[in-house]
């Protein structure tokens, strides 16, 4: 009996020393650059022997750096923080909330999601006041915001997520010295862009890859297109407006950005393997055109974490770079960006979840990430010398010079038709079926839900 | 008769064609797997795998050395190297992605600021300019090369070395072990009573259990894990060797039952006959008897839930300590899974333990297999 009671310390002991040996990314205090202020400010909450689990869709090496975050929480407050993360996130959590069995935060991709577990009663609101905080500390806050708030199952809105690391999605990736080679420069506006496209087909060579495939999302990366269209060609409240169907999808405005992205992808001469292949080729594959020798493509427009599926030894900011993808000179729209980002909710009444919610609102989380890689936040309070890397640090500043953002749309409209209708709708645009038939069929998808 | 013999011999050729021809098709596919696990991931976006195993022509590029890599010599700045990788061949060379094949091996060539470039066939280049070098990215040298098939084991080595494979291991031993074993006592039992005993009913049940095999797993997941939390199991091994038995038990019921209902009624009468009780009849004669059919849905059972990811993450959880196999493997595919050359590698490792089982439980395979479908015998 006391063998295994000494056993039992023994073991206790090593966890906890594995626990606090746990090696913080960046030594508290050491870089002036970081602010450790906020770091000690966290160290007055006190949830020694507390445990808090975290789902969330990041894995493999995200997984590691969103690990190498809650270090710094799980020191300064001595709590046990267990992420686990999923690929097939959206089923886990819904089995999950409704099986009973909650993780304490989950981590959503998707605010439709968290909305719709919101209504359902699963989720709790987040402490008063956060939602004013977001307004008052994110770039775009009211956007930021209002993309975690939402109608409880009592039928008044709370804010039930927190927005935590960034996505932006309005990016052109190209290879600086192919640009050199050919003596092709940046373009500054669409019109500028179309040009550069012509220019290119003139010369010989194909500006675009676009893959749609997605497995059984396929046909996701078009909808990306035309949110940026949308967002080009109309106002920001025609944006929203079309969000919540209010605008519908047959409108002339949605057909003209459809056919914007048909200006692009249904042309045989613009598109490396030609329009037809645009619909068959994985998203994850078609970056690749741009390393090839001769390039199979100049251009490729992906958000900012298509760099993980670059070819191996691909320097970001030497070897490939990206632009904003631009606005009409014509119009005076400012600079639309559109993005998307994580949302931090709680399920359960866990003291250590708010807790986690305040550490989120301090700039060492986030700076703790933006020092690695892969992290973009609108937190103006953040230093952004921090940025891990030049690319980094231009996303950031695409994200807080944005005049507008607005969250990837398709992610806010309902399952059926974010996930569902507007992503086999534009498989069969790019198949060649009529802009304003896609538009049609998807605005009568819409009608049957409501 | 010759004409009858002929006729039998055209037919067996034809079987005999017919079924080779089948095996083929169904090899193939893992065929490309294993040939593709073989593969680093570049090679496979690049080309189709059974284009792995000849010469390919490849048009890439490589970097010359940086300015850190020059040397003075006779008044000139130098860097030298060599852009091909050992087996290749030179075929064409240049400097601009406009012409990548512009220069035939051996060519000297003049670019601006009185740098000029060399590429011997053997793949050494020598690239000399009159003032030191600056840059701190290598210029790029398009080449056109003969590379011969290579393969890598690499894909192996970092799914065998996955953090918490082994835990991952052990996890799905425990949970496959129990789960095959609950179920096959239960049906067994069940089995005989539904194949030999007389009460009232008895048909319903054997059609209620029928019924039951249409019913797909995935619609009970959320109720059956409410009634666990609400029951105080909570998620665990308990709790997903019972979820394992429940999905299992109708087919094995089923499977069993058809195979004991064929067994000859004389020895089970005599052995009534001679005072046998009920369950010494079960032990000492279905039992032995039914061994194929037990072990044929051993087999099934086994290998069913040693591949199953979804009752796994749903009844075990996510935890690192709490992955089975399955959940690991899944996770080296990364967040937006395009590691497809970690997919075919992590299938042959996860493959290893139920073609052991099925070697070793085979030859009971092939007769079960006809389990139910005979009557009589």
């Amino acid at each position: 009996m006391s063998k295994h009671l000494y056993l039992g310390v023994a073991l206790a002991a090593l966890t906890a020393s594995g626990a606090l040996a746990q090696d913080l990314k960046f030594a508290p205090g050491a870089d002036a650059r970081f602010n450790w202020a906020s770091y000690e400010a966290l160290q007055q909450m006190d949830l020694s022997g507390q445990t808090l689990t975290v789902l969330g869709p990041w894995l493999g090496p995200d997984k590691d750096l969103f690990e190498s975050v809650i270090a710094y929480f799980e020191a300064a407050t001595g709590a046990n923080v267990v992420y686990s993360g999923s690929d097939s996130f959206e089923q886990q959590i819904v089995i999950d909330a409704e099986g009973g069995s909650p993780p304490d935060v989950a981590v959503f991709p998707q605010p439709g999601l968290a909305g719709d577990l919101a209504k359902k009663g699963r989720l709790v609101p987040l402490a008063e006041g956060t939602g004013d905080w977001i307004k008052a500390n994110y770039a775009a806050g009211d956007s930021w915001a209002a993309y975690g708030n939402y109608m409880g199952p009592d039928g008044v809105a709370h804010q039930y997520a927190f927005p935590f690391k960034a996505d932006v999605k309005s990016l052109v990736w190209y290879v600086p010295e192919n640009f050199e080679d050919a003596g092709y420069e940046v373009p500054q506006t669409m019109e500028e862009l179309k040009a550069l496209t012509e220019q290119i087909v003139a010369d010989g060579g194909t500006p675009w890859c676009i893959g749609l495939g997605s497995g059984g999302a396929t046909g996701w990366p078009a909808t990306d297109w035309v949110e940026d269209f949308m967002l080009r060609l109309n106002t920001p409240a025609d944006y929203d407006a079309w969000v919540a169907n209010t605008l519908k999808f047959d409108d002339p405005k949605v057909i003209a950005a459809i056919e914007d992205f048909g200006w692009f992808a249904r042309n045989d001469a613009y598109v490396a393997g030609g329009a037809g292949a645009v619909a068959t080729t994985d998203f994850r594959d078609s970056p690749k055109g741009l390393f090839t020798s001769p390039p199979q493509c100049y251009l490729h427009r992906q958000a900012s974490f298509i760099p993980s599926f670059f070819p191996e030894g691909v320097v970001v900011g030497e070897d490939a770079d990206f632009f904003y993808f631009p606005v009409y000179a014509e119009k005076d729209l400012g600079q639309p960006v559109l993005g998307a980002g994580t949302m931090f909710a709680k399920l359960t009444d866990n003291p250590a979840g708010d807790a986690f919610i305040t550490f989120l609102e301090s700039p060492i989380a986030h700076e703790v990430w933006m020092a690695q890689k892969g992290f973009v936040t609108p937190y103006k309070a953040v230093n952004t010398e921090l940025y891990g890397d030049e690319t980094l640090a231009k996303m950031g500043a695409i994200l807080l010079d944005a005049t507008t953002f607005r969250f990837d749309g398709s992610d806010l409209m309902p399952g059926a038709i974010g996930a569902g209708a507007f992503w086999t709708g534009m498989v069969d645009y790019a198949g060649g079926k009529p802009a304003a038939d896609v538009g049609a069929q998807i605005q009568a998808t819409w009608d049957t839900l409501q | 008769m010759d004409n009858i013999a002929g006729t039998r011999a055209r037919l067996v050729w034809a079987v005999n064609l017919a079924a080779a021809v089948l095996v083929i098709l169904w090899v193939v596919p893992t065929i490309g797997l294993l040939v593709s696990s073989f593969r680093d991931r570049d090679q496979i976006t690049a080309s189709g795998w059974w284009r792995a195993a000849f010469p390919a022509t490849i048009s890439s590029f490589v970097r010359a050395g940086t300015a850190q890599d020059q040397f003075q010599e006779n008044g000139l700045w130098v860097i030298e190297g060599n852009v091909l990788e050992p087996g290749q061949g030179l075929e064409r060379w240049g400097t601009s992605s406009r012409a990548p094949e512009a220069y035939a091996p051996g060519e000297t060539v003049d670019l601006k600021d009185g740098e000029v470039i060399t590429v011997a066939p053997d793949g050494g280049y020598r690239l000399t300019a009159p003032q030191e070098f600056t840059n701190t990215r290598g210029m790029r040298i398009f080449i056109t090369t003969t590379t011969p098939p290579r393969f890598t084991t690499d894909n192996y080595a970092r799914v065998i070395g996955a953090e918490g494979l082994g835990r991952a291991f052990l996890n799905t031993m425990t949970v496959t072990i129990p789960a095959t074993v609950i179920p096959i006592l239960i049906a067994a039992f069940a089995a005989y009573a539904l194949a030999w005993m007389q009460f009232p009913g008895r048909a319903l049940l054997v059609a209620a259990v029928v019924g039951l095999l249409v019913v797909p797993l995935q619609l009970s997941l959320i109720p059956l894990l409410r009634f666990h939390n609400e029951i105080g199991l909570g998620k665990g091994y308990l709790g997903i060797w019972l979820a394992h038995t429940g999905f299992g038990l109708p087919l094995a019921i089923y499977l069993l039952r058809n195979y004991m209902v064929g067994l000859p009624k004389e020895i089970i009468e005599s052995a009534r006959v001679d005072g046998a009780t009920e369950f010494q009849i079960f032990r000492r004669i279905i039992l032995p008897l039914s061994f194929p059919a037990l072990a044929s849905f051993a087999i099934f059972q086994f290998l069913w839930v040693w591949n199953d990811l979804l009752v796994a993450t749903v009844f075990l959880g996510n935890r690192p300590d709490q992955l089975v196999m399955t959940g690991v493997l899944r996770e080296l595919l990364g967040s937006r899974g395009g590691d497809w050359e970690i997919l075919a590698a992590s299938a042959f490792v996860s493959i290893a333990v139920p073609l052991l089982v099925f070697f070793a439980l085979q030859k009971y395979l092939v007769r079960g297999l006809l389990a139910g479908s005979v009557k009589g015998g």
